[in-house]
């Protein structure tokens, strides 16, 4: 949002080299490891994590292996990519707009799946409240709602689409049209379907088959293959510095394409899990925060980060809330912000 | 001679012409809140109710229902309105609003707190927290964001929207806890000028009048703040103590808003747009122009909302975020590229 | 006479970043109603000198003092009157007016109850005509040209009415003929209306054109202050910037001109 004479800002704020990036990146992984493993030791009962890792490696108890790879990995296996997948499309947003509040929420696409998702309720139920046909249908209505949603962003936008500031703003009215019908929806529907709706709304990692993580795996891998391989044509600029002659694509051409990457990434990331939509937002500054400007690291410290907050979730709600439902979705705030916010706190202060 | 000579006065007349027909919009708007509903009433009832009061349905109805609605949608709609203009100025984002500050968020929280954890239920407390939980989260965030590094516009925005990530987070947990009260407090949640007491528009008028008096003092500070910050600097703009002006400003106006109505989504992002397209970007224009399409877009979203499920009452949020949307939409193609 | 030669003088300035001294222990005495032109090698703290004498950075220790007065107790309105400051990378919504931000200049002269009076009109009209920017009033800043946006800057400070006028290395990311441009009207805006003029450059060969009084930094130190003539000697610019050089003198407009020997010359393969 801004015009004038641009320079990258002088060198009196230090950053991480590659090389400590990448460290940093290591540990990530690390982490995110150990939650994984965490993961799949939380259940009905508690599986000693040096089995799950024997499992996990190919040897260990029959009995196990069973609990452990057909009951429990697709759940964390899930959480993972669409958490993941979720913060790599907040990444893309962030970057290809330069703009600090851009996230998957803002585009429209978390709000029409939801819309697709409560529809889905109330035309497929019948008098008393029950489900017609199954519910493995609805991410199917999810992923509708959300192609729906980004047809429609980038229809009205027409030949506006090229500007980044302005995509986000259809984006945002897309998502309060979208996000007024559920609500309406959600309130002249019966209870039953308000709860259900709210939950998909909030996000929940639930029991999935191996089958519909592997659709998800098959259709994130190549995408985020993609954004690897466009990577190198994002410019390192940090969000509050303005560049103009920063090396990096500047077509309009290849934003729109940006644009369409983060959204099919996150179309495909919330028809399991529901609109986890703060991770969008949080995982990518942290990332940026932890790992500096440079783009391929931020990219994969994005993902890790997405993953970690969403199984880390899913792990707290079950430790701590079994029986009860509560979606993993809600309580990712919980877990990311505080670090964040110590982040935050800690930012070196940069010259005037 | 060219505008500049008379522009940065707004006394131009093609200024007059647009806050005239605005605020005869705004009285149309009025007036349709006081006759339009469940039941539609004439302007004869209404001259009555105020006149020959006698207790008959209709009567009640104006005076009880109707009137204390149509105070409080405008005075709403105005603050948060000039909150939003403050506030996209102050984030130097266009797509920040009020809530960037956490303070619905934490509007939110403390209602839910209040009446999961201490079972208050009746209106004027649950007002008073909502109150409470806002300006204590705008403390919250201003302090934080001021810790090493400064009170910049990025840190603000991320301080804020993190926080606001939290509450809202928390206010999930609780209601999804405690299940019950989901679609009591849903209803109260997403913003309703409806069922709420006069009583409660005295206070919080009282709190919009102190919001709009300091944004009238930060209309020439706004301005500078629109560069850099080193340019602004050198223009002799005190930035942290504007900034933190800028702060207490939006959590006076949004506080005061979420007391009386509840979180109404969408008017601090979208009446800001509207209010630049119609003015230009001096900030003595824009708020001026912001109080009055504010206070014009919650009426007539409030008007609405009571016929779009008839006759159940939708809330107001949802309406104003179809009416924003679309009106987003408009504005928004009709720009020159 | 020799208080008014020198409105702006700095003495013995230190500006330090945490441990790092960006400028130390600065004496200088800035020349009334002439173009001084700080140059030296990136780090060197042109600029950090140039925003320590309109007080963006506080001092470590030292002074800055215009008129005698130390600028650390004038008023922060009183410092914006009388200096004036276009920073490196400026930035406004792309949607603002040329007029509107020209505006923004008159900021230190205006209050709460003089909100805009027809002073402030004059100086911007008067701003915009200067830099030949009248017939953009209502033009968009994300509609212009790189050299057009650059000359509304300087109308901005311009709307200021300050006798000493700071631009920060103004130059940088324009083409040649936009360089030019800015820097004839600088010059000009110096000699019409007297203002005192002080430049952070990148470019020496225009610096040396273009200024009245050359100062080279280096490492936070002044290393020589003086004439264009004086300074552009092959020895001095080895010193400051590291670099072999001839000096020739630029026939157009009688100013030396460094030109710089790449290592590889064959005319100059013993070096000296």
């Amino acid at each position: 949002m801004s015009a004038g004479s641009h320079l990258a800002k002088s060198d009196h704020v230090t950053r991480p080299r590659e090389t400590l990036a990448w460290g940093i990146v290591a540990v990530l992984a690390a982490l995110a490891v150990v939650i994984v493993i965490l993961g799949i030791a939380l259940g009905s009962t508690w599986l000693a994590p040096e089995k799950v890792v024997a499992v996990l490696l190919g040897s260990g108890e029959r009995k196990d292996q069973l609990i452990v790879l057909q009951l429990r990995t697709p759940r964390v296996a899930i959480a993972v990519l669409s958490g993941g997948a979720i913060a790599v499309a907040g990444y893309l947003l962030q970057k290809v707009t330069r703009n600090s509040l851009a996230s998957p929420g803002v585009l429209g696409v978390l709000d029409g799946a939801a819309l697709g998702v409560i529809i889905f309720l109330a035309v497929f139920s019948n008098e008393s409240n029950a489900l017609v046909i199954p519910i493995q249908w609805q991410p199917v209505a999810a992923l509708i709602g959300a192609v729906l949603a980004i047809a429609a962003v980038f229809i009205l936008s027409g030949n506006q689409a090229s500007s980044a500031i302005r995509l986000l703003m259809f984006g945002i009215a897309v998502a309060a049209v979208a996000k007024a019908a559920t609500m309406i929806l959600m309130l002249v529907g019966p209870i039953y379907r308000t709860t259900q709706a709210a939950r998909w709304i909030a996000g929940s990692v639930n029991e999935i088959n191996w089958t519909e993580v592997s659709i998800v795996f098959a259709s994130v891998v190549p995408l985020l293959l993609l954004v690897l391989a466009i990577s190198r044509h994002l410019r390192p600029a940090d969000l509050d510095e303005v560049s103009v002659r920063g090396i990096g694509l500047n077509l309009p051409v290849f934003r729109i394409f940006v644009f369409f990457l983060a959204a099919a990434l996150t179309a495909v990331a919330v028809c399991f899990v529901g609109a986890v939509g703060f991770v969008g937002l949080m995982a990518p500054h942290m990332a940026r925060m932890l790992v500096g400007r440079a783009v391929v690291p931020a990219v994969i410290a994005s993902f890790l980060l997405g993953a970690i907050m969403l199984t880390g979730a899913d792990l707290i709600v079950r430790a701590l809330f079994a029986p009860t439902e509560v979606p993993a979705g809600t309580v990712t705030a919980v877990v990311g912000t505080p670090y964040f916010l110590y982040l935050l706190m800690r930012k070196e202060k940069t010259s005037g | 001679m060219s505008s500049f000579a008379t522009a940065g006065t707004w006394k131009s007349a093609r200024d007059w012409r647009l806050y005239a027909g605005l605020a005869a919009a705004l009285c149309v708007a009025l007036l349709s809140s006081l006759l339009f509903g469940y039941r539609i009433y004439t302007p004869a009832d209404l001259w009555q109710a105020a006149t020959a009061f006698d207790g008959s349905e209709a009567h009640i109805v104006i005076r009880d229902h109707r009137l204390p609605r149509a105070i409080i949608a405008p005075i709403c709609g105005a603050a948060l309105g000039v909150a939003g203009v403050i506030m996209q100025t102050l984030a130097r984002n266009r797509i920040a609003s009020p809530d960037t500050l956490g303070v619905n968020a934490g509007a939110s929280l403390a209602v839910v707190a209040a009446s999961a954890l201490l079972g208050v239920d009746s209106i004027a407390g649950l007002s008073l927290a909502s109150a409470t939980g806002a300006l204590l989260t705008s403390l919250l965030v201003f302090a934080i964001a001021s810790t090493a590094g400064g009170l910049s516009p990025l840190r603000i925005v991320l301080v804020g929207v993190t926080i606001a990530g939290l509450f809202h987070a928390l206010v999930e947990v609780v209601l999804t806890v405690r299940e019950a009260e989901l679609d009591q407090l849903l209803f109260w949640l997403s913003g309703a000028f409806v069922d709420r007491p006069l009583v409660l528009a005295t206070g919080g008028s009282l709190f919009v009048a102190a919001g709009l008096l300091m944004a009238v003092f930060l209309v020439r500070p706004l301005d500078i703040m629109q560069t850099d910050d080193a340019t602004a600097r050198t223009l002799g703009a005190p930035l942290g103590l504007v900034r933190a002006g800028c702060i207490v400003c939006v959590s006076l106006l949004t506080g005061a808003a979420v007391a009386m109505a509840g979180p109404v989504a969408f008017v601090g992002l979208v009446v800001p747009h509207a209010a630049r397209r119609l003015v230009g970007l001096n900030h003595g224009a824009q708020i001026a122009a912001a109080a009055l399409c504010g206070a014009l877009y919650a009426t007539v979203a409030d008007v609405i909302a009571r016929f779009v499920i008839y006759p159940l009452e939708a809330p107001v949020g949802a309406v104003t975020a179809v009416v924003g949307g679309v009106l987003l939409i408009v504005l928004l193609r009709r720009r020159a590229a | 006479m020799d208080s008014m030669a020198q409105r702006v003088s700095v003495e013995d300035l230190t500006i330090a970043y945490g441990e790092h001294k960006a400028v130390s222990e600065v004496s200088l005495a800035i020349p009334t109603g002439k173009v001084t032109i700080l140059a030296g090698p990136n780090g060197c703290g042109k600029s950090t000198l140039l925003r320590s004498i309109r007080r963006i950075h506080a001092a470590h220790s030292g002074r800055v003092l215009l008129d005698g007065i130390d600028i650390a107790r004038l008023k922060e309105r009183d410092l914006a009157r009388a200096i004036g400051l276009l920073a490196q990378s400026p930035s406004a919504p792309e949607d603002m007016t040329v007029a509107e931000l020209v505006r923004l200049g008159r900021y230190p002269h205006q209050s709460m109850l003089q909100p805009w009076s027809s002073a402030d009109a004059d100086a911007v009209a008067e701003a915009m005509f200067g830099t030949g920017v009248s017939h953009l009033a209502d033009r968009r800043l994300g509609t212009l040209s790189g050299g057009q946006l650059q000359r509304v800057w300087i109308a901005m400070v311009l709307a200021q009415e300050t006798d000493v006028i700071c631009l920060d290395e103004p130059v940088n990311h324009l083409d040649m003929a936009h360089q030019i441009e800015c820097l004839d009207l600088v010059s000009r805006l110096n000699l019409e209306r007297h203002r005192t003029v002080i430049v952070v450059l990148h470019d020496l060969n225009l610096a040396a054109r273009y200024a009245d009084r050359l100062v080279f930094m280096k490492d936070g130190a002044i290393v020589a202050e003086g004439a264009p003539e004086a300074l552009m000697t092959e020895d001095m610019i080895g010193t400051v910037f590291g670099i072999r050089c001839q000096i020739i003198n630029d026939p157009v407009h009688d100013r030396p001109m460094c030109i710089p020997i790449r290592n590889s010359s064959p005319r100059f393969a013993t070096g000296g």
